[in-house]
């Protein structure tokens, strides 16, 4: 049981012991200590759960002038059972003597209404029984039959322990007792109960004392207690502790208690709470009953292993004394309370360490953390009343009041080396040291405790605390540890008041200590903390102003809330080209209390990395809900379900999953400072911050190209530099350049052949400069000739410079080219030094006219027709056309007299001329057209068109002719009718031609079919015999219309019969088309009158 | 009467998910919350204003309790109540906590020699408090997250503390 002593008020029961004492007393001690080693129920009235206790007993001889009456209810501290014994075993003497002795014992406890007694026979054993067939001969059954004959449990013999064998029968005897003890105990207990429920029901009362019915109430907590059941007892206490509360709070509100004012004497004593064992004073201060009552609490606390309750109830009950000595107006010394306080505080927090089991830590800390605290901070007043605080000294009335407070400590020595709370008080308020060491010690367990348990806010509030106590003992280095570590938290959990005036603290403390450096940047802060008063605000402001100054070094301070930036923009398009200015608009909230002028501004630039980690935005500007994004606010969690399966594909299980890193707290990571080396500065320096919202307009060059984001922002105040988190989400931007290039331009007009024609060399400057002497060359295809110098003869290739020329300018070139007519598509490859490959650039040139001819036949007349088509898109005049044919043949000009004509695009000119046939034809003619033609509108020498043919075969073989008639009787060919067709086919073709070939002709006639019906053979073959006779062929043919209609196409072919005799090789007899102008066909152009059928118009 | 009453933002970092466990049922877009401020100080009204700064400390240090109610033991009971109780106590003062669902804190301070205020009464005055804040949060002028500037609110709650309401 923890190790605490025994209650020292025994509340054990009193058992009376009547008959052979001696019999009893030679098993009083065996008795004594079997009672309360086992449990036994304890069955209770109300209801209540069964509880299984331990019982304990007294034992005091019987006397019937000490014996309760059976109602009474003090039962519990009168004999309440009662046991006869006796050792008889002759039957004859109980009869004679012991019968009559248990008769008046028994009588008298009837009187007194007692039922609670026993009567044990102890026999000594010896042996065999004898007569232990024999029923109801012993003494007990006599005993039995005589006093109890229906209570038999009220009769017990046991068999003397101390002669032999005898545990069963003694461990019968201790439980009989046991339960019968419980049964009249338990009844006493109700009695009890039933009383001090009783009293209290009287409690507003005239008359009615609390200090009497606490005794009451405490006995019966005492009572429970004996029997192990410390819960219960707690709640004795604790019903105590709360009616005291009450009434003293009603005290003050309802009218006054008269007892209450035994309490309202001045405090004499502030002695340390004692826990454990405790006696209650005869007449108590508030304080000591307080002090007894929470001793008693702690006591069965400590009892059921609850320390951490002990330690909980610790400061709620400090409070309520506190509270109840001022409601009560009990006056006391000053520093007297404290002094109780504290060592309440303390005595617990010993108690605690004390009963300290390693798992239990845990639970306690909790509350002890505060106690810590609590205790540290009386210290503190009541070293501020004695002048103990660093930096006083006591004035000799601070003395006499630690005398006088000493006193009042009473004495409570502990071990040297466990010093009693006392004892540690009362050093600690003899000498400063002490002091200073006893607070510091407190106040580092009260911040560790906080700490262990989680409660960093708190400790950091400690730490404030002990950071001014740092203070005034001149330990910067700590005071600013202590500061730095409270702000930080604050800042952090964005209670900017506090942190500010903790900033504040911090400031005055760097002063102290002449760290100007730190001391600048905490100015810093403390200006720029809205919360603050204004004055205040620049009071550090200039402070930091003067600092500045003195810098030697650049010193770095974060943004965090000093500037806020509101918005970024770039004013340049996405892609910023080499060589010209990066523009980025800041929009910047200063907190700075009045305006102040920065040497400079500065944005970093840095390269983006190649792979992006950082969020990137895509627009062009970061806006404060941007900024703020990056911080915090609503941002989309990569939360993506999963689904895990079964083998049997059943849904096994459903989860989500998160897969965003963890979160970061923003200060978790250190300061970045990125390099300023490439950045973009102010457009105006230096330039002037004022206490609200700026506009700053950055600008760089961008001398490299590359990509590139946003980092840090910059405001260099001398040689402070406040530098702001990095800018994210990333604002890219990316600086290009761009290359020279060069374009051969035509003009809207297609290319004519022929004709020098101009077309546009158009060179543009990229995004930086090249050398002005560079060449660039043109050369060109074969059949085409260029210069690109205005007076220079046409070459195959040509070069220029490109010359000095701005970024982005570009010049136009003329470069005059002429193609000959023979080709129509040409190339110009030009040649950049700056490019691995040629640039080729294909022309297509159409020839400015374009001709055809065609031979035309009469009979043995030959003409030829030439046909001349414009292509130019502008008019061409043409004249002089000039046919020569062969070797001085002679031709017939069949055009006249001809002026110019204008040949207008897509329009064609046809010339003839009649060629004389030689009486000696040749086989081939050669020809050529030639025909004068310049561009109308332009002074140019006429140039000469020429077109060159050969006429060949053109010399008439065959004369063809048809003619149609009417069937015989007929006067007209008629609708329906069969006509003839005679087919004559004539050669008239030189008699030289000996190619038997030529002599068979292949007829057919190709009448159109919705026209004519040709009945019979459509086609044949005829041969010319050497006599040269016209062949003439019938053919049935019928017209399917009527009118005017044009005879059916005859056309004739050569025929090249099949060589089957020549070889292997078997030809198929085969057809040869005649070459135009070798045979004349008459029947084009002839028509014959069909008239329609008369039985068909017999209207 | 109370003196104090804080609203302290939530240390959403850690309730994101919490809060979100009943949101998936319905939607998948589920928003991450990491505020820049974990116990952002929303709105603070005093009775007295000059005794704003040493109550802001009071609350401050309260948070820690609310912090370890609201995750550590009491989290197996009933998850439906809102209110913390006492949080803890000062000689002069006794501080009270509430926590919405949202995980948005309330803090009221009493004077401990307030008898007449107990339990229940606190219990009330943070339910009006609650329905108070659910209005300002419904009010399109407000940016979730911000603090609390309007007049008419702090009137309110000014109301409540006094005990007009």
């Amino acid at each position: 049981m923890n190790g605490i002593e025994k209650e020292m008020i025994d509340r054990r029961p009193l058992v009376t012991c009547a008959g052979e004492i001696e019999v009893f007393s030679a098993i009083e001690d065996n008795l004594l200590q079997s009672l309360p080693k086992d449990s036994a129920e304890w069955k209770r009235s109300l209801g209540r759960p069964v509880r299984s206790v331990h019982i304990g007993a007294n034992f005091v001889p019987f006397s019937s002038v000490g014996l309760p009456k059976g109602t009474q209810w003090d039962l519990i501290r009168q004999p309440l059972f009662h046991i006869y014994w006796t050792e008889c075993s002759d039957v004859d003497v109980y009869k004679s003597t012991l019968k009559e002795d248990i008769e008046t014992w028994l009588r008298e406890l009837t009187f007194k209404d007692i039922q609670d007694w026993l009567i044990v026979v102890v026999e000594n054993y010896d042996g065999k029984r004898a007569n232990k067939l024999l029923p109801r001969t012993t003494v007990l059954d006599k005993i039995r039959a005589d006093f109890a004959p229906k209570q038999g449990d009220r009769c017990i013999s046991v068999i003397n322990p101390g002669k032999s064998d005898a545990t069963e029968s003694w461990k019968g005897l201790v439980t009989r007792i046991r339960h019968l003890l419980l049964i009249a105990y338990a009844k006493a207990v109700s009695r009890l109960e039933d009383h001090v429920r009783q009293q209290r029901e009287r409690r507003n009362d005239p008359g009615w004392k609390f200090m009497e019915y606490f005794q009451l109430q405490e006995e019966l907590a005492q009572v429970l207690e004996m029997l192990g059941l410390y819960g219960e007892a707690l709640v004795q206490f604790d019903e105590l502790d709360a009616l005291f509360s009450q009434f003293v709070v009603n005290g003050v509100t309802c009218e006054s208690v008269a007892w209450l004012n035994d309490f309202q004497t001045p405090l004499e004593r502030w002695h340390a709470l004692k826990l454990g064992p405790s006696h209650l004073p005869r007449s108590p201060s508030i304080l000591e009953l307080r002090a007894y009552l929470f001793a008693k609490q702690a006591h069965m606390l400590l009892l059921t292993d609850k320390v951490w309750q002990m330690a909980s109830r610790c400061l709620p009950f400090l409070h309520t004394c506190t509270r109840e000595l001022s409601i009560l107006e009990i006056s006391s010394p000053p520093g007297a309370l404290e002094c109780w306080l504290f060592l309440a505080a303390m005595e617990v927090l010993q108690t605690c360490d004390k009963f300290n089991h390693a798992d239990e830590v845990e639970a306690y800390s909790m509350h002890t953390a505060s106690l810590w605290a609590y205790a540290s901070q009386k210290l503190k007043a009541l070293g501020e009343l004695c002048g103990l605080l660093p930096g006083s000294t006591p004035t000799s009335e601070q003395l006499h009041v630690v005398v006088g407070l000493s006193a009042g400590m009473g004495d409570n020595p502990g071990t040297p080396i466990a010093p009693s709370p006392t004892d540690k008080l009362k050093e600690a308020l003899c000498s400063q040291e002490a002091f200073n060491k006893t607070y510091l010690e407190l106040a580092e367990l009260a911040m560790g405790t906080y700490k262990h348990t989680g409660r960093v806010r708190s400790a950091r509030l400690i730490g404030r605390e002990v950071a001014a106590f740092y203070m005034l003992l001149g330990e910067t280095q700590k005071t600013a540890a202590f500061l730095s570590d409270a702000s930080r938290l604050f800042r952090q959990d964005g209670w900017l008041e506090v942190a500010a005036q903790t900033d504040r603290e911090l400031a005055d403390c760097y002063k102290q200590a002449q760290d100007w450096r730190k001391f600048i940047r905490c100015c810093a802060h403390v200006s720029a903390a809205v919360d603050l008063d204004t004055l205040v605000r620049w009071n550090y402001f200039d402070e930091m102003r003067k600092h500045v100054d003195k810098l030697d070094k650049s010193l770095i301070v974060p943004f965090s809330d000093i500037i806020k930036i509101v918005s970024v923009s770039v004013k340049n398009g996405g892609i910023v080209m080499q060589d010209s200015t990066i523009e980025l608009e800041c929009l910047v909230t200063s907190n700075f209390p009045r305006e102040i002028l920065c040497s400079n501004v500065l944005v970093s630039l840095e390269n983006e990395p190649n792979k992006r980690t950082e969020r990137y935005l895509k627009g062009r500007s970061l806006t404060d809900k941007e900024l703020r994004n990056s911080d915090g606010g609503l941002k989309k969690l990569k939360i993506q379900s999963y689904l895990d399966y079964k083998q049997d594909k059943q849904l096994s299980s459903v989860s989500v999953v998160n897969k965003s890193k963890e979160l970061q707290r923003k200060d978790s990571s250190p300061p970045v400072y990125s390099d300023f080396g490439r950045c973009l500065e102010a457009v105006k320096l230096p330039s002037l911050l004022t206490p609200g919202i700026n506009v700053m307009r950055l600008t760089a060059k961008a001398s490299q190209i590359g990509k590139y984001h946003f980092g840090q922002m910059a405001f260099h105040i001398g040689q402070l530099q406040l530098v702001s988190q990095p800018l994210i989400p990333r604002l890219a931007i990316e600086v290009i350049e761009e290359g020279p290039s060069l374009r051969l331009y035509k003009e809207p007009a297609p290319l004519l052949a022929g004709f020098e024609q101009t077309m546009n060399v158009i060179f543009t400057a990229g995004s930086y400069t090249i050398d002005p002497t560079t060449k660039i060359r043109l050369n060109a295809s074969r059949g085409l000739s260029l210069q690109i110098e205005p007076e220079a003869a046409l070459t195959s290739s040509c070069e220029f410079e490109v010359g000095h020329q701005e970024m982005f300018s570009s010049t136009r070139r003329k470069l005059r080219v002429l193609a000959d007519m023979l080709s129509k598509d040409q190339q110009v490859s030009i040649i950049c030094p700056w490019l691995a490959k040629p640039i080729v650039v294909s022309l297509s040139f159409t020839p400015p006219l374009t001709s055809s001819w065609k031979l035309h036949t009469v009979k043995h007349r030959k003409f030829l027709l030439i046909n001349l088509m414009g292509q130019c898109h502008t008019d061409l005049i043409v004249g002089r056309p000039k046919l020569v044919v062969g070797k001085e043949r002679e031709i017939v000009d069949k055009n006249g007299e001809q002026e110019d004509e204008i040949l207008q695009n897509g329009l064609s000119y046809s010339y003839m001329w009649e060629l004389i046939m030689d009486p000696k034809p040749s086989l081939t003619l050669n020809a050529e057209f030639n025909i004068t033609y310049r561009l109308k509108g332009i002074l140019m020498e006429p140039k000469l068109y020429q077109y060159f043919f050969d006429i060949t075969d053109y010399q008439t073989l065959y004369v063809l002719d048809a003619t149609l008639e009417p069937t015989k009787g007929n006067e007209f060919c008629r609708v329906g009718f069969l006509c003839h067709l005679n087919l004559s086919i004539k050669n008239v073709g030189d008699t030289l031609e000996k190619k038997a070939a030529t002599r068979s002709i292949m007829y057919e006639v190709l009448a159109e079919q919705s026209v004519w019906a040709v009945c019979g053979r459509t086609a044949g073959v005829v041969s010319f015999e050497p006599e040269m006779e016209p062949q003439t062929i019938v053919l049935d043919i019928m017209p399917l219309t009527s009118g005017y209609l044009p005879l059916p196409l005859v056309r004739i072919s050569k025929y090249i019969p099949a060589e089957g005799h020549s070889g292997k090789h078997e030809t198929h007899p085969r057809l040869e088309p005649f070459s135009p102008g070798q045979v004349y066909n008459a029947t084009k152009g002839k028509q014959v009158h069909v008239i329609v059928t008369p039985n068909d118009s017999n209207l | 009467m109370a003196v104090c009453v804080a609203i302290v933002g939530k240390d959403v970092s850690r309730n994101c998910l919490e809060a979100n466990e009943i949101t998936l049922k319905y939607t998948l877009m589920i928003y991450e919350y990491s505020c820049l401020f974990l116990e952002f100080p929303k709105f603070i009204s005093c009775l007295n204003p000059d005794e704003e700064l040493s109550f802001q400390y009071k609350v401050l240090s309260s948070l820690d309790i609310v912090e370890e109610k609201i995750n550590g033991i009491n989290k197996a009971s009933d998850n439906r109540e809102l209110f913390l109780g006492m949080l803890y106590a000062l000689e002069t003062h006794k501080i009270y906590g509430y926590v919405t669902n949202t995980r948005m804190k309330f803090i009221i301070v009493v004077d401990s020699s307030n008898m007449a205020l107990r339990d229940n009464e606190i219990r009330s005055m943070f339910r009006k408090i609650h329905s108070e804040y659910a209005d300002i949060v419904g009010n399109p002028f407000y940016t979730p997250g911000e603090a609390i500037t309007f007049k008419s609110f702090a009137n309110n709650i000014k109301n409540i503390m006094t005990g007009t309401v």
